[in-house]
């Protein structure tokens, strides 16, 4: 069965001087599918989202998105492509309203530079930010300043401006992080929906979650591959289990 | 041009060392207020006015240079503390802007104060006379002040790098540098090593003042070229890297001599040269993590 | 924080809330109108000529500083540029006043364009110390082109007398006259400001200002945008360079000096970063100070670093920027 490949990282290493971040890491992300990175920290997780997201370059290796070959192009430009982040640490426009800081991520791909025509003529954009908030169940908070925000709402303002510029790829970090098991149950449900049209790869701690939503998942450690697989296929890895032992899996 | 000896070069080369020097004491001071403090401080340059005009005062008064080097960083130690605790303290977890702007401020009232307490014209000031005068080694004849002053530097250096690397206190530093947090978790009292650090680099400004006093004349305005030179080595060197701000120093010391002397009428802007080529294509300068500068 | 955010959630009464609001929509001319009155209140018009340019000067810098976010202290190369691009014009080239104007305004646009490229490849404080730099090579660079600048004696013979425009005769040797002939200029660029604000490149670089990375995250070409808004800020800034040099009818080499980048610093925080209205509140406190000190002492470069520091350790939203935060905000 050859679903399409929708983004491959392809032996790709990760240097900060003398420290291997990756080690030569090759992964292929199939499209539609869910899948999870887990790993203890320090694993990786975060500089390889760093790497497929365009935030940093590897050192070597090579990202292919829809089979061209993006490698080394700056983070904007893996935006234009089809990619985009949500962050571990709540990452928005504090001052501004939570409608304007959709919209100004919906402005991305379509208008930025222009300095002449009016904000209000841009209606489309307009109009995908309300349809936005909509979608992460912040309809009727867009007045409010952001900075106000709960932090559970923050995280779904997070997860809205990520979903912005049309992304095929959304990559999630930690989306449930700080959350009660409430909002957590809440934010699951919002990424079971989003992951039913786009293919969607969450780097997350909550194992019960991972193993329960995902269709795949990758275990790093100490940048590198350990397990790629099933949830089922994952759970019972012996190597898997070494790493875990101690950790409370829960 | 047949006429270049050897000798003359050497001793521009020995004249832009001796800069250079005083460009890596001002860089150094700047660069460990923001290293540790992550502070850009403004009034660098007016503190090094201020240890140049303290140290011309105290040798008016006392008739002796080595007191007066004495003098300068002790009071100049006094001053950085002050300003530290009462003008900076307050305005640390507000953005970064406010600590520039407010040293910004101060760079005006301390220059102003100096022309009020020693007019605008600027004083003379030879080097004392046990320094006067060249040596001789071989053929070649070098000033005996420029030799000093890249004696002293390199004593400096090695000074602040034994208490920064081998005591106890350095290593707060070091590690207050990378994790402010951890250092107040572990229950070491932080402001104590700001004030320090603070004071340290004032007063290492303040010494390279007056150590530039005897080559470079003393104006009040003689805060803000040195600031700018300052800057520039910052960002030749490489952003927050000391050993980058120490051969970038020394360098362009010697860049702007030979300069000086062959091509006079670019002198003054062959730094700023130097500093475009280098972020065109090393924005993070020579040994500055390219991490630091994107 | 944005004026019409700020006004949308006011807590103050409906009444207040419809003026500022209507206000707000009709900035331009609210600030056209109270400029329009000013040299009538003032004790004298040399005060409000200067009052109009810094503030147009101010309120270009505040467009990089207020609403991008980067704060630039080599600002005054692009104010000197846009003087000695005018006065050059005139008194080397003998242009008409509104074709040097153009030359003062191209010039400061090239000068930011070379400025802002090298200086957006810097991260945070260095930004600062790269203009810093870049300005402090600008003029010395001037000050050698003897020439062409005049140097340290600066360039003289910038001088236009009257304006023809058609039937209308504008005198510029009457002080009255010559504010209003500056005012059309004036009114012409705050309308692009705000023109230039209320665009989405305005919004983007709200967000730079905001947070950089969920700029760049959003799929924004920072360096781009952080270039453009340098270069759009250098035009107005050169206007403002230009008028100086036609109101001075010389063009002095401290317009380079960093004194100069210093003052539209401390104008801007004064009168309040980020707000439409603010940089003009500073320039006029700024100078109305500068001329009542200058009465008791010499020293008023003291003066103004201590209201300086008191204004970033106090009043950082400066005070315009109070004002509207407590009537609206």
């Amino acid at each position: 069965m050859t679903a399409n490949i929708v983004l491959s990282a392809e032996n790709v290493t990760l240097r900060y001087g003398k420290f291997v971040a990756l080690g030569d890491i090759s992964v292929a992300f199939r499209s539609g599918e869910l899948t999870s990175i887990i790993g203890p920290n320090g694993a990786g997780k975060s500089s390889f989202f760093n790497v497929i997201s365009g935030a940093r370059s590897p050192t070597e290796g090579k990202i292919v998105f829809e089979g061209k070959d993006i490698t080394g192009l700056p983070q904007h430009k893996f935006v234009h492509a089809g990619i985009s982040k949500s962050f571990q640490i709540t990452n928005i426009f504090p001052q501004l309203s939570t409608h304007e800081n959709v919209r100004i991520a919906a402005q991305a791909t379509v208008a930025g530079k222009n300095f002449w025509s009016r904000r209000a003529s841009l209606v489309a954009t307009d109009e995908t930010a309300r349809s936005l908030l909509d979608e992460v169940g912040l309809g009727d908070a867009g007045h409010r300043i952001a900075a106000e925000l709960a932090h559970g709402q923050q995280r779904a303002l997070e997860i809205a401006m990520a979903l912005a510029c049309s992304p095929r790829l959304l990559l999630m970090d930690e989306p449930t992080a700080g959350m009660s098991p409430e909002e957590t149950k809440h934010m699951v449900r919002l990424i079971e929906r989003l992951a039913a049209s786009r293919t969607v790869v969450l780097v997350e701690h909550k194992m019960k979650m991972v193993l329960g939503i995902s269709k795949r998942v990758i275990v790093l450690h100490h940048g590198q591959l350990l397990a790629d697989g099933t949830p089922g296929d994952v759970r019972n890895d012996p190597e898997v289990k070494r790493v875990y032992l101690g950790q409370g899996a829960h | 041009m047949a006429d270049i000896s050897f000798g003359l070069i050497a001793l521009q080369v020995l004249t832009g060392l001796a800069l250079g020097c005083i460009f890596v004491l001002v860089a150094t001071g700047l660069t460990l207020i923001f290293g540790m403090l992550n502070v850009v401080n403004f009034a660098h340059g007016a503190f090094y006015a201020a240890g140049a005009y303290i140290g011309v005062f105290a040798f008016g008064y006392t008739g002796n240079f080595w007191i007066s080097l004495v003098v300068v960083p002790v009071v100049m130690a006094v001053l950085g503390m002050f300003t530290e605790r009462y003008l900076l303290r307050p305005l640390y977890g507000r953005d970064m802007s406010y600590p520039l702007l407010l040293t910004f401020g101060l760079g005006y009232v301390v220059i102003e104060l100096i022309r009020i307490l020693f007019g605008t014209d600027g004083i003379p000031f030879s080097a004392p006379a046990a320094l006067k005068g060249s040596m001789f080694l071989g053929d070649f004849s070098f000033p005996r002040y420029r030799l000093f002053v890249m004696g002293f530097t390199a004593v400096m250096l090695v000074g602040l790098w034994l208490f920064i690397e081998k005591t106890p206190f350095g290593l707060i530093v070091r590690a207050g540098a990378r994790d402010a947090e951890i250092v107040k978790v572990l229950g070491i009292d932080t402001s104590k090593v700001w004030l320090l650090i603070f004071a340290l680099g004032t007063a290492i400004a303040g010494i390279a003042g007056f150590l530039a006093a005897p080559m470079r004349g003393v104006i009040p305005e003689m805060g803000v070229t040195v600031l700018i030179e300052a800057f520039v080595i910052t960002v030749i060197g490489g952003m927050g890297s000391l050993p980058g701000a120490i051969i970038a120093g020394l360098l362009m010391g010697v860049v702007v001599s030979i300069t000086s002397y062959f091509a006079a009428d670019f002198s003054s802007i062959v730094m700023f040269a130097i500093m475009a080529v280098i972020l065109i294509v090393r924005p993070q300068g020579l040994l500055g993590r390219p991490e630091a500068a994107r | 924080m944005p004026e019409a955010v700020q006004i949308a959630n006011s807590r103050s009464g409906s009444a207040t809330l419809a003026v500022a609001h209507s206000i707000e929509k009709h900035r331009v001319a609210a600030v056209v109108m109270v400029l329009a009155i000013l040299p009538v209140v003032l004790p004298y018009p040399a005060l409000a000529i200067n009052i109009l340019i810094f503030g147009l000067f101010a309120t270009g810098f505040n467009l990089l500083f207020g609403y991008t976010g980067l704060l630039s202290l080599g600002h005054a190369a692009l104010f000197g540029a846009g003087a000695y691009g005018c006065g050059i014009a005139i008194a080397k080239l003998g242009l008409d006043l509104f074709s040097a104007v153009l030359c003062g305004v191209a010039l400061a646009l090239l000068v930011s364009a070379v400025i802002g490229a090298l200086a957006i490849r810097t991260r945070g404080v260095y930004f600062g110390m790269v203009t810093l730099a870049l300005a402090q090579c600008l003029y010395f660079i001037f000050y050698q082109w003897v020439s062409v600048t005049g140097g340290e004696s600066g360039l003289r013979g910038v001088s236009v007398k009257r304006i023809d425009l058609g039937p209308l005769h504008v005198d510029l040797l009457n002080p009255m006259q010559k504010y209003y002939f500056f005012l059309l200029f004036v009114a012409v660029a705050l309308a692009g400001i705000s023109r230039i604000l209320r665009s989405p490149f305005g919004a983007v670089i709200e967000g730079i200002r905001e947070n950089e990375n969920r700029a760049r995250a959003s799929g924004y070409s920072l360096d781009v945008m952080k270039w453009m808004s340098f270069v759009l800020s250098g035009a107005f800034c050169g206007l403002a360079g230009a008028l100086n040099a036609i109101h001075l009818g010389i063009v002095s080499i401290e317009t380079l000096f960093y004194t100069t980048s210093g003052t539209v610093v401390m104008m801007t925080l004064l009168g309040g970063m980020g707000t439409f209205f603010g940089p003009f509140v500073g320039a006029a406190l700024f100078l109305a100070l500068e001329d009542i000190a200058s009465n008791w002492t010499t020293h008023w470069q003291l003066v103004a670093g201590l209201i300086f520091i008191a204004c970033v350790r106090f009043f950082p939203k400066g005070v315009w920027g109070s004002v509207l935060a407590r009537t609206v905000g």
